[in-house]
């Protein structure tokens, strides 16, 4: 081993450190890469509680202040289907595909995820 | 001596890559919430994530307090105290609650009733989810109730009256881009530079990215067909406000015609000479509500006003061409698939 190190000259060590500074480089890079937003994140109390694919035909019912809200994904949007606040703004916003939908009454939080593809696009925010 | 060379540059490039991760660098921080019936989102350049949290959620204090306040569903709000007693007597408000009518009425003044606080009658007539659309005779009967010129404000005994039974008062058009400018005030009374807020798409900029270069914000293409084509332009923003108004947010499709939240206050039905109105300017109360007057104007009169105002403005057309004023030009980039 130490007989290898020797026979090294100072362009192959250069080298080996730029290697592993790519290779380190690369595990956040591709992280960044394969995240593209195709998930439906669901936050309760502000904390990310679940988890869905975008693109699946689901339904799930979450338990809040005010009962359960159904939330449902179908072709690659997202709704709340049932709810039992008094407003049901939650419900009225419909389909999303993009976005987020809050029911404020459940302190429920429906995010349909895309900001890493935005930071990718080197946009900080979107209006409209 | 030769060996610890060879040693030295591999030594001194890891050292660099080192310092390069050091925490006390200026960083973007980032962080939302669910507030105003919204999504807010706050992005503060700090020096450390601790000091970026205090300053964001004290921030996001500041916003849900404005939003207790203004809150159009809320019994316990003070606009829904000047509602119900609508055309019986004056309601003493907060100073917050004071100036957001004032400067909405500014704004009513300014576009010669385009934006009009007092709206909220003829939009309860309509539900976008459930394609209700109401019939000439409702729309004409609640006419009489929208105009702003019936908002009697007392400043020095810090009152509102309604002088009509059965006004409503929706701060809707207004109140996201207000909160906008709140949080940053507090933000920048916390020690933050450089910052940005979004109110959903109400955002307002302050200062540089750590990166030195100006905040970019996406336009949303009022006609999005896929994933890819969601932005129309981007646009670099510093200091200024922007807010949009698109027919594309709250509307069903009857018989081939759009119908939409963004109604002519004057005959209570939706404005149909623009898909979507884009307004910058130093103030994101007034980005907010003039994008709603602008887009009732149509591109015309909208782009006029805006000159008049010094604001910079992006229209999107019913038949989808771009109009923007002149200070846009150069600032704005179109994207490829536009």
């Amino acid at each position: 081993m130490k007989e290898t190190i020797k026979n090294t000259t100072l362009a192959d060590r250069l080298l080996f450190l730029l290697l592993i500074s790519l290779s380190i480089a690369g595990i956040f890079i591709s992280r960044d890469a394969l995240s593209q937003g195709s998930d439906v994140i669901i936050e309760i109390n502000g904390k990310p509680s679940y988890t869905l694919p975008l693109y699946s035909d689901r339904l799930l019912s979450v338990s809040g202040p005010h009962g359960n809200t159904l939330i449902e994904t179908k072709g690659g949007k997202v709704r709340v289907k049932e709810a039992h606040c008094r407003n049901q703004i939650c419900v009225k916003e419909g389909w999303i595909s993009k976005g987020v939908i809050v029911c404020l009454p459940n302190k429920l939080v429906i995010i349909v995820g895309g900001s890493k593809k935005d930071q990718q696009q080197g946009i900080d925010a979107i209006t409209g | 001596m030769k060996k610890y060379k060879a040693y030295l540059l591999p030594f001194l490039l890891l050292c660099m890559l080192l310092s390069s991760c050091s925490a006390n660098r200026l960083s973007a921080y980032k962080k939302s919430k669910a507030l105003l019936d919204t999504f807010v989102t706050i992005t503060v350049v700090a020096a450390s994530q601790d000091m970026a949290d205090k300053a964001i959620e004290d921030a996001f204090d500041i916003i849900e307090k404005f939003g207790d306040l203004v809150n159009f569903y809320s019994d316990k709000s003070e606009l829904s105290a000047i509602n119900r007693n609508a055309g019986i007597r004056e309601v003493r408000v907060s100073p917050e609650t004071l100036d957001i009518i004032e400067k909405a009425l500014f704004v009513s003044e300014k576009s010669g009733g385009a934006f009009d606080p007092t709206i909220g009658p003829e939009i309860k007539l309509w539900d976008f989810l459930k394609k209700v659309k109401p019939s000439d005779a409702e729309i004409r009967k609640n006419l009489p109730l929208v105009n702003y010129k019936n908002i009697i404000i007392d400043r020095t005994k810090s009152t509102v009256f309604l002088s009509r039974r059965n006004m409503l008062l929706d701060l809707g058009g207004i109140a996201k881009g207000f909160a906008a400018d709140l949080a940053v005030q507090s933000l920048k009374q916390k020690g933050i530079s450089s910052g940005l807020v979004a109110v959903a798409g109400d955002i307002k900029a302050f200062g540089l990215k750590p990166d030195k270069k100006p905040w970019i914000v996406g336009i949303k293409n009022p006609r999005q067909k896929s994933n890819d084509d969601e932005i129309i332009a981007r646009v670099p923003l510093s200091d200024k406000a922007i807010s949009t108004s698109g027919d594309y947010e709250r509307y069903f499709i009857m018989d081939g015609k759009r119908f939409h939240h963004l109604l002519i206050p004057k005959s209570g039905y939706p404005a149909n000479t623009c898909q979507s109105v884009s307004v910058i300017a130093d103030q994101g109360v007034m980005t907010d509500a003039f994008s709603t007057a602008f887009f009732v104007l149509g591109p015309e009169r909208g782009l006029g006003l805006a000159k008049e105002m010094g604001m910079d403005v992006m229209i999107i057309d019913s038949k989808g061409a771009l109009h923007t004023t002149p200070g846009l030009q150069g600032k704005l980039t179109i994207e490829r698939n536009h």
